[in-house]
């Protein structure tokens, strides 16, 4: 369970904003991950979903704009 | 810069970047930095501001704009100089907008739309029509693709107006981990004005501070304040680990 959903070739994760052992999961193991700017990073310095720079948050959680574990 | 004729303002940009490009707090760095170097001015701290998340914004990835305080002799060639910077050096697809404000008398109607910004879907003529009511001290502008960023930029001053959004750009990272030194020598090392906790307490001068991790400071009573908790005798800086998209 990596908390994405796909939809229309877009990956939503949808586990919100506090799955930080899911996040840090995904992250550790994606090739895309690269930490975002300081001022947008929230988990120190966590190699996690939630720092990278290709996540786009929504309502629900974000979006990554790398495809998401695929 | 001369100390003479100075007056005290706000810079404030958004969308200004893409996935890979540099940061807005970066820019607005830079920005500062080329106004020091012409001797325009002197830039004080930069503050982020988180804004609205929603489906029906066109943010890249976070919707949060940067805020940033200065002392300036020559605002004309100011705003000249932060616009062609925003031209040159914005990313392609991003949508620039700048908000440079005079400080001065109380500007509740900035705040209030800031306040909007946060809680609903705001336009570029929302913001103008905001910007309106204080000619001569709100200086709103475009710089590139649909300059929608003036939303933002113009939410972000009315933000930082309000002296309680937004954190400190920047990490305050201890110079020796577990150092125990009194809150008064803290503030002084670190450039913070206080340290307060959960139920509103300030550390005294010469209570004791242990710090321990990296940390973050907010904009709290105008002030630049780091969130601590007592405990064991000590005042300890709560480490950076908050609710991504908790933008206080």
């Amino acid at each position: 369970m990596n908390g994405f959903v796909y939809e229309n070739g877009r990956a939503y994760f949808v586990l919100g904003d506090s799955a930080e052992e899911t996040a840090s999961h995904n992250a550790a193991k994606c090739s895309f991950f690269s930490r975002d700017y300081e001022e947008e990073c929230f988990y120190d310095d966590d190699v996690t979903c939630y720092n990278c720079r290709y996540r786009r948050w929504n309502r629900d959680g974000f979006e990554c704009m790398k495809g998401g574990c695929q | 810069m001369t100390d003479t004729a100075t007056e005290k303002i706000l810079i404030c940009i958004d969308d200004t970047d893409d996935l890979d490009s540099i940061g807005t707090g970066e820019l607005l760095e830079n920005i500062c930095a080329a106004m020091e170097k012409a001797g325009l001015g002197r830039a004080g701290f930069v503050t982020r501001h988180q804004l609205l998340i929603s489906d029906r914004i066109a943010y890249t990835s976070h919707n949060s704009s940067m805020c940033c305080s200065a002392e300036t002799n020559d605002l004309p060639s100011l705003l000249k100089l932060a616009g062609a910077y925003l031209e040159a050096n914005c990313a392609p697809s991003s949508d620039p907008g700048l908000c440079v404000f005079r400080c001065g008398e109380a500007a509740e109607g900035l705040s209030e739309f800031g306040r909007r910004a946060q809680n609903e879907v705001l336009t570029k003529d929302d913001a103008y029509a905001a910007a309106a009511c204080y000619p001569g001290r709100v200086f709103l502008s475009e710089h590139g693709g649909s300059g929608d960023g003036v939303i933002g930029a113009l939410a972000g001053v009315g933000l930082r107006l309000t002296g309680n959004d937004g954190r400190i750009k920047g990490k305050i990272r201890p110079e020796n981990p577990g150092e125990i030194m009194t809150a008064a020598e803290f503030c002084r090392r670190y450039h913070v004005a206080r340290l307060i906790n959960d139920d509103g307490e300030t550390a005294a001068p010469d209570e004791l501070v242990r710090f321990d991790e990296q940390t973050k400071a907010v904009l709290l009573d105008d002030l630049i304040t780091l969130p601590a908790d007592r405990k064991d005798g000590f005042w300890i800086p709560r480490p950076k680990k908050k609710s991504p998209k908790d933008g206080k």
